[in-house]
């Protein structure tokens, strides 16, 4: 907690994205974006780049071919980092919840810091979360975070020089 | 004296310029956009994250950016010669490449290979600005373009117009920003940075504003009211530009940048030499 | 001083008789290291003697070398029967009838057949110190499985006298003996290796080469016609009346031996032969003199058409030959494509003629002997250490042979970049020629100039980002140990490059500044320390030192800067399947080539026809 860490709510960044949701939750989060709700007013901007993004916003309910981006896109994330689940599908599955191809909820795969209720949530909503979210944030530290059985994720994510 | 508080209190000058455009971009936008000192918010937030990194060589490069960019805005402000300023430059944009080549991501590559195109987008125009520029004033020195007596946007204005349109290739915003290309590429070259690495790249980006504005600021001659007008006006009219178009291919970049601009300035600086 | 040059040149060939008859390593290795001192004290003190001098010869040596020019024409026509070129018999035969036609023409002259001036002590010394390591490097380089190492060295080191001649001689006709006599040497040293693909690259360099010598001929049929004089001096003392037709027919030779499109084939030929090949005939020798040539009658074309037309022309290769070199994968062809591209730049700074842009020029000539031999040399030690030939082998460099890519990198900064003598050149010529806009011409140079060191450093970084390309965490650095005359001649290039870059102000005012001098008059540069003015502008020696100290840290610090950072994987939008991004191969650019090559005969024809003017 030195000097910075002061500054750091001010300038959240922001990377979304989209497991396997009917993209109505996405929608909110253009909404989001756009001049109605701004939230660029608190700093937050959207990356799409988890090297240099802090709050990791997971909609949908985490399909078995994203298990494995989803948690590299945690890994490749520096912290300190926050996980906010948007939506009833980030839940526990939502309307897709035990289906054959869902792993439901984003609570399996990767450790969640936030929950935004609603199917789709309202923007409200999602700022209030977001605002949550960066409260939790700041008391983080920048000690690294492991996943459940780290080693042997890192070595199945790996990727190999060639030739 | 001020070239001296302007080489070094750059960055902090830059971040408030880029503060400013940030502001201005979301008012254009009819948003209300984040505070002024954002982007030292930014700053201080990327110095508490954990180092992260692909390779030592990447993030050295990313810091070998922000110096070199640096180092030539110093020998823009502090030399004398326009022509090795603009050479100076390439190094920054070698650091970057270099480092964006280095790693494996295919993003970072085509960001690094687009930076090229950028390149040569904008050298020889560069080149040619500072031919015109020397035509008129008839010295490559910095300082006699600021002490000219006459307005050298009066006599090479296609020349001005050019560069004009070069800024967006320079400064990486729409249409021409091709290598960064935020929801194409992901930021191209800055793609891999991460935390305190990144940070270094984010802020040679503020130099970069200085640098160019110092280029724009020129054509105001000993006039500096109107240099700052210039300055002003090409600001709004780059912010205006980038809320208004669509990214465009690098070739269509490339093509209009040597059919259309480096032809048209060209022809200035012709004619101007002819008619002296 | 007459002692001195008959040592430069004569020296070395009894070495390469030496060598060539004892066939021993030892003799071999020893007396190729031997050259290095010799021939650098020779040309030194050469180069500290009173100069210009014009040298007597005796009788019997003209009497030789018409013979041996004979001999010469006979054996390449005999080449042609040989090797069934109908090509080269004709040409050879064309040479035979102009050669007799000439020496009928000529009558006797005074003039001394030797002249020793600036420029040709400058080549001596590049010569002896770019030069002659090659011949080192050559005899380490040819260990490695190829055959016939006594003979080749034995060729590269005559060739290095043959080269101080070329430069040292006054006699156009005697000119005219060792420029074929360089191109003999190509054509034996590109077919040395004897194989089809060998044979066909030489049989091109052959004729090719010998268009060349047809227009010295047919040069000199004309200045002997018209003018009565055959010597470079005889034609600098009334430049006013010599015959433009006669130039031009020069400046076309010069096109041909710089390896200037469209005769740019054969120098890409040059790269099947072993590498040391190509290191000599683009460093130090063979191609260099073409602007050698241009740099003696640049004081009669300066202004003319045709050195605009030769402006044209030699800019346009510039840029072209970038161009095509952006969609070339083979290394040693990359380097090639660029040494075409920097001759037609020094040639360009010829043609302009004004005692700046021949400072300019000659900074080049100098700069780039270095910077050519050195990653020629690097390109050897790749291919007989790494096996790397093109570029997409490159991959992983700076793990698998980081000293040779930190030398390759040097070898490619010094190109390009800020605070090179390349760098330099290319600077003074944009201030030199912005003085004189009025001219179509010359803005195009400004163009040409800012575009095409554009587009190398795109060439150069395009290589440069394969080599250092890794997943993640450069840890295996192997610093493989390579054999011990590599290491001295890339350390002796390295060193030589570093130095004369720290100090470049006083290298230019004091040494280069002279020998512009010498040709075009004095040009308005000096130094105070090491600080380099050129009229009002200033190149500050705490810029060159700050671009200096940036580059060195940005080519060598990756191998000593370890963060202690967490690694993580690249981004790949998240997936796990590798996705590979090699480079672009700039098809689009590939497919133009025959235009480039095209519009470049035009621009040829346009030199001789307009700039001869024999309209
Ligand atoms: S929570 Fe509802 S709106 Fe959001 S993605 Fe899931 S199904 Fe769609």
């Amino acid at each position: 907690m030195g000097f910075f860490s002061k500054f750091r709510k001010k300038s959240p960044w922001i990377l979304h994205y989209n497991t396997g949701g009917c993209n109505g939750c996405d929608i909110e989060i253009l909404s989001a974006l756009a001049p109605r709700y701004d939230i660029e007013r608190f700093g937050m901007l959207n990356r799409g780049n988890p090297k240099q993004a802090d709050i990791l916003l997971v909609t949908g309910p985490v399909t078995k071919n994203c298990k494995d981006v989803l948690r590299r896109l945690y890994l490749e994330m520096a912290e300190p980092k926050v996980v906010v689940a948007m939506g009833a599908c980030a839940h526990g599955g939502g309307i897709f919840r035990n289906f054959y191809h869902v792993e439901n909820g984003v609570n399996n795969i990767i450790p969640v810091d936030v929950w935004i209720p609603g199917c789709a949530p309202r923007v409200e909503a999602l700022i209030d979360g977001m605002v949550e979210a960066v409260e939790i944030w700041e008391k983080k530290s920048k000690e690294k975070e492991f996943l459940k059985d780290h080693e042997n994720v890192i070595k199945t994510l790996g990727v190999e020089d060639d030739g | 004296m001020i070239n001296v508080i302007l080489t070094v209190l750059a960055p902090l000058i830059g971040g408030v310029v880029y503060g400013i455009e940030r502001v201005v971009k979301a008012r254009m936008q009819k948003r209300v956009g984040p505070p002024l000192l954002q982007p030292f918010y930014d700053f201080f937030k990327l110095m508490d994250k954990r180092p992260i990194m692909i390779h030592s060589l990447h993030a050295l490069m990313g810091i070998m950016y922000f110096i070199a960019e640096w180092f030539a805005l110093a020998v823009l402000l502090l030399g004398n010669d326009l022509l090795i300023a603009v050479f100076f430059h390439v190094i920054a944009v070698l650091a970057l490449v270099i480092g964006a080549s280095s790693v494996r991501s295919p993003y970072s590559v085509l960001g690094a290979l687009r930076e090229l195109m950028h390149m040569i987008s904008y050298e020889p125009l560069m080149v040619l600005m500072v031919v015109a520029l020397y035509l008129v004033v008839g010295s490559f020195d910095i300082r006699d373009v600021l002490n000219y007596e006459g307005y050298p946007i009066l006599e090479i204005p296609l020349v001005f117009f050019a560069f004009l349109l070069t800024i967006p290739m320079m400064l990486q915003k729409s249409p021409f920003d091709v290598a960064e290309a935020h929801q194409e590429i992901i930021g191209g070259p800055e793609i891999e940075y991460s935390g305190p690495f990144y940070e270094a790249l984010y802020t040679g980006k503020w130099i970069e504003y200085i640098y160019v504005f110092t280029f724009v600021f020129l054509f105001g001659g000993s006039h500096y009211w109107l240099g700052i007008l210039l300055v002003v006006l090409a600001f709004l009219f780059i912010n205006l530009l980038d809320n208004s178009s669509a990214r465009l291919d690098f070739r269509t970049m490339v093509k209009f940048a040597w059919s259309v601009l480096i032809p048209m300035a060209a022809l200035n600086v012709i004619l101007l030499a002819l008619w002296q | 001083m007459g002692a001195l040059v008959t040592l430069n040149i004569v020296l070395p060939w009894i070495a390469a008789l030496i060598i060539y008859l004892a066939k021993k390593d030892v003799v071999t290795n020893v007396l190729t290291f031997l050259m290095l001192p010799l021939l650098s004290i020779i040309a030194y003190l050469a180069y500290i003697q009173p100069h210009p001098v014009l040298i007597e010869t005796p009788k019997w040596v003209d009497l030789l070398i018409t013979v041996y020019d004979f001999g010469l024409l006979a054996y390449f026509f005999y080449q042609g029967i040989v090797r069934k070129n109908s090509l080269i018999a004709i040409l050879a035969s064309i040479q035979l009838i102009f050669l007799v036609i000439v020496l009928l023409m000529m009558n006797h002259s005074l003039t001394p057949n030797l002249y020793i001036d600036d420029v040709t002590l400058m080549f001596y010394l590049i010569v002896a110190i770019v030069g002659v390591p090659i011949a080192i490097f050559a005899t380490k380089y040819m260990d490695y499985g190829e055959k016939g190492k006594h003979s080749f060295v034995a060729i590269v080191v005559w060739f290095l006298g043959v080269m101080n001649f070329a430069v040292s001689v006054n006699n156009i006709e005697w000119f005219f003996a060792l420029f074929e006599t360089t191109t003999l040497a190509s054509y034996i040293m590109i077919g040395f290796r004897g194989d089809k693909e060998a044979v066909n690259n030489s049989n091109l360099a052959l004729w090719m080469n010998q268009i060349g010598g047809i227009a010295i001929l047919l040069a000199l049929m004309v200045f002997i016609k018209i003018n009565g004089v055959y010597h470079f001096t005889d034609l600098l003392k009334n430049p006013s009346l010599i015959s433009m037709a006669a130039l031009g027919f020069l400046s076309l030779s010069a096109l041909v031996k710089g390896a200037q499109m469209p005769f740019h084939k054969w120098l890409l030929g040059a790269m099947v032969a072993p590498t040391p090949v190509s290191a000599i005939l683009h460093s130090a020798t063979m191609v260099k003199i073409a602007p050698y040539l241009i740099l003696r009658i640049s004081p009669i074309i300066k202004g003319t058409l045709l050195a605009k037309l030769l402006i044209i022309t030699t800019g346009y290769v510039f840029v072209v030959a970038a161009v095509i070199a952006l969609s070339q994968d083979n290394f040693k062809k990359i380097l090639a494509y660029s040494t075409i591209s920097l001759l037609g730049l020094m040639m360009l700074g010829a043609a302009v003629g004004t005692p700046v842009a021949v400072t300019a020029s000659l900074v080049l000539i100098i700069f780039h002997a270095f910077a050519k031999g050195f990653l020629f040399v690097e390109a050897g030690v790749l291919e007989k250490v790494f096996h790397v030939k093109y570029i997409n082998q490159m991959r992983r460099l700076i793990e698998r042979a980081p000293l040779t890519l930190m030398f390759i990198f040097f070898g490619f900064l010094n190109m390009t970049f800020v605070p090179f003598g390349t760098f330099i050149g290319k600077w003074m010529m944009i201030e030199e020629v912005s003085n004189f806009l009025q001219h179509g011409s010359y803005i195009l140079l400004i163009i040409y100039v800012g575009a095409g060191s554009a587009f190398l450093s795109i060439l150069y970084m395009k290589v440069l980002g394969i080599s250092v390309r890794k997943a993640h965490g450069i840890e295996k650095i192997n610093f493989v140990k390579l054999p011990a005359t590599f290491n001295f001649v890339s350390v002796w290039y390295y060193v030589w490059l570093l130095s004369m870059t720290i100090f470049i102000a006083p290298f230019i005012a004091d040494f280069v500044v002279p020998i512009a001098a010498s040709i075009a008059g004095q040009a308005d540069i000096y130094a105070t320390g090491l600080t380099l003015h050129m009229y009002d502008s200033t190149l500050y020696f705490w810029q060159i030192l700050g671009a200096l100290i940036l580059i060195f840290l940005i080519h060598a610090l990756p191998y000593f800067v370890k963060f202690k950072a967490d690694v993580v994987h690249p981004y790949n939008c998240g997936e796990v399947f590798p996705r590979h991004m090699e480079t672009w191969n700039f098809e689009c650019i590939a497919r133009y080539e025959g235009y480039f090559v095209a519009f470049s005969i035009a621009l040829f024809i346009m030199v001789v026809v307009l700039g001869g003017g024999l309209l």
